[in-house]
């Protein structure tokens, strides 16, 4: 037991040490990650605002559909509920017909011959559903025209239903295509950071060895050097994230007000703790492989 | 190759070992045996087999036929932690010294202490006891660019001595030092065996070798040419 702490003290000196001893490698190991960090990161924001605004259009997306007069208003109630909860829905509104005629009235205020012939209020009640995912739009119509006896009929803009449906896939595919991508690119230029650091101590892995020291004993120090060189690239680059994202979000925001781009912190928290999380894990996870191949002598 | 020393088995046992590299012979049945306390010379030029030899006994190396015992085990053998347990009881002194560049004298000569997890208390004075014994005391916290050539020998010697190992090998300890420097070495090494410690030095300083008058296992191109009680190196 008092060896194994001997070794544990070791070990967390000797890593340390390390980092202090090659501190030219280790600035360069974590330049080269925080700098692939924030790339991914900036992304990941760039991918968030693209969705977002698809989101956005799709919300803009309206199903209406128009309620018969004879429909039973305890039937249109429980249909309004059961709306709610689908998935992709996001507002359900109902509009009376005293409401669409006041609305109509609106419209055509400067057109009384028109509005004076109507005797009795023509408009019919309507059902409408603001979307937050286009893409269950047409299911759902399909589903409410079938209602014949609650629904005289069901209007979608379809076109632009099928447009922006066309959009979010391809954005969500070629945002996750190149979400992927640059998270190997990053992954793979880290751990080649650290490959090369441990490569240039790979010698004294194999003396380690040969004086009779464990995998453990030689892989602990790199191990936690490598962890930390991820942490501390990690930590500089959501650093880096959390200044300019706070800072530039809302300019660009005033300048481009129709780009939805989050500006709440929680956004950019959960960014700089993924990218912290993801630092740790490929540091951590190089250097394991990195010294993995020095270690059979 | 039985001798008449042997009063037990010997500690090393190397029959009919062959080894080569990328088809090229660089030792070709190798047979020999050195008894427990026994310093022995492996003599011959560049290319003998000598340092071949020793990263065999030291599992550094893999070899391609015949049975090579330390202590009675198998090397071919020896596995993972088997393989740890195996290297503490065997100091090396390389050829290159390979010194942890990196680290002070002080530390690379306690290494062998630390991988075994004792207390920087206890490696503290192993350190400062043995580094007496290679006069090296006062340069315990240079780092081995500060030092000589010779002064490097003596730090690895050091360090493969601090563990009190059972086996000593030495891959040309006197090779690129100055003569009085060889001579302490050479002094510290037969200080070592006395204590115990089988010895095999690989060499091709015929100085050390004549005047030390010890048992001389001649190699050349990866043969064993001979093996004497009491050798002499003609180096012409």
């Amino acid at each position: 037991m008092t060896a194994k702490l001997n070794v544990l003290r070791y070990i967390l000196g000797a890593a340390m040490l390390g980092l202090w001893r090659n501190r030219t490698m280790t600035l360069g190991a974590v330049v080269t990650t925080a700098v692939m960090l924030v790339t991914l990161a900036a992304f990941l924001a760039i991918n968030d605002t693209l969705n977002e605004m698809v989101t956005a259009l799709g919300r803009k997306s309206n199903l209406i559909a128009y309620v018969r007069d004879d429909a039973r208003p305890s039937r249109v109630t429980a249909i309004m509920q059961d709306l709610e909860q689908r998935p992709g829905v996001g507002e359900v509104v109902f509009v009376t017909k005293e409401d669409a005629l006041r609305v109509f009235q609106e419209r055509f205020f400067d057109q009384r011959d028109v509005i004076d012939i109507l005797q009795a209020n023509p408009l019919p009640a309507s059902v409408e559903l603001r979307m937050d995912d286009p893409a269950v739009l047409p299911g759902l119509a399909d589903e409410l025209r079938g209602m014949t006896e609650i629904f005289e009929s069901v209007a979608v803009p379809l076109d632009v239903v099928e447009r922006l449906i066309s959009i979010s896939n391809v954005s969500r595919a070629a945002g996750t295509a190149m979400i992927i991508a640059l998270t190997a690119v990053a992954l793979f230029v880290i751990a080649n950071t650290i490959r090369i650091a441990v490569y240039a101590r790979r010698q004294e892995i194999e003396i380690m060895k040969l004086v009779g020291a464990t995998d453990w004993f030689v892989r602990g120090p790199f191990l936690i050097e490598g962890a930390f060189i991820g942490l501390v690239g990690a930590t500089l680059a959501a650093i880096a994230l959390v200044v300019l994202y706070l800072q530039a979000a809302p300019t660009v925001t005033r300048i481009i007000s129709f780009l939805p781009i989050a500006t709440d912190v929680s956004f950019v928290r959960n960014l700089a703790v993924f990218i912290v999380l993801v630092g740790l894990v490929v540091g951590s996870i190089g250097s394991y492989v990195s010294v993995r191949r020095y270690l059979a002598v | 190759m039985q001798r008449s020393l042997y009063r037990s088995a010997p500690l090393i046992v190397v029959q009919g070992v062959t080894k080569r590299y990328d088809g090229e012979p660089a030792l070709a049945d190798v047979s020999i045996a050195v008894a427990r306390g026994e310093f022995a010379f492996l003599i011959g030029t560049n290319g003998a087999g000598k340092t071949t030899l020793l990263r065999i006994l030291l599992r550094e190396e893999p070899f391609d036929s015949g049975v090579v015992l330390v202590n009675g085990v198998d090397v071919s053998r020896i596995r993972g932690a088997a393989l740890t347990k195996f290297r503490r009881r065997i100091g090396v002194v390389f050829q290159d010294t390979r010194l942890l560049p990196n680290a002070t004298v002080r530390e690379n000569v306690g290494l062998p202490l630390q991988v075994r997890g004792r207390a920087n208390r206890e490696i503290d004075v192993a350190v400062d006891e043995v580094l007496e014994r290679v006069a090296l005391a006062d340069k315990s916290e240079r780092f081995p660019r500060q030092l000589s050539g010779g002064e490097q020998r003596k730090v690895a010697l050091a360090r493969a001595v601090i563990s009190k190992p059972d086996i000593l090998l030495c891959d040309e300890p006197t090779d690129s030092i100055n003569p009085m420097h060889a001579r302490e070495i050479m002094g510290l090494l037969l200080e070592i065996n006395s204590d115990g410690v089988t010895t095999l030095v690989a060499t091709h300083d015929s100085e050390i070798v004549n005047n030390l008058r010890r048992r001389v296992i001649r190699m050349d191109a990866g043969a064993i040419l001979a093996d004497e009680p009491v050798g002499v190196f003609n180096s012409g």
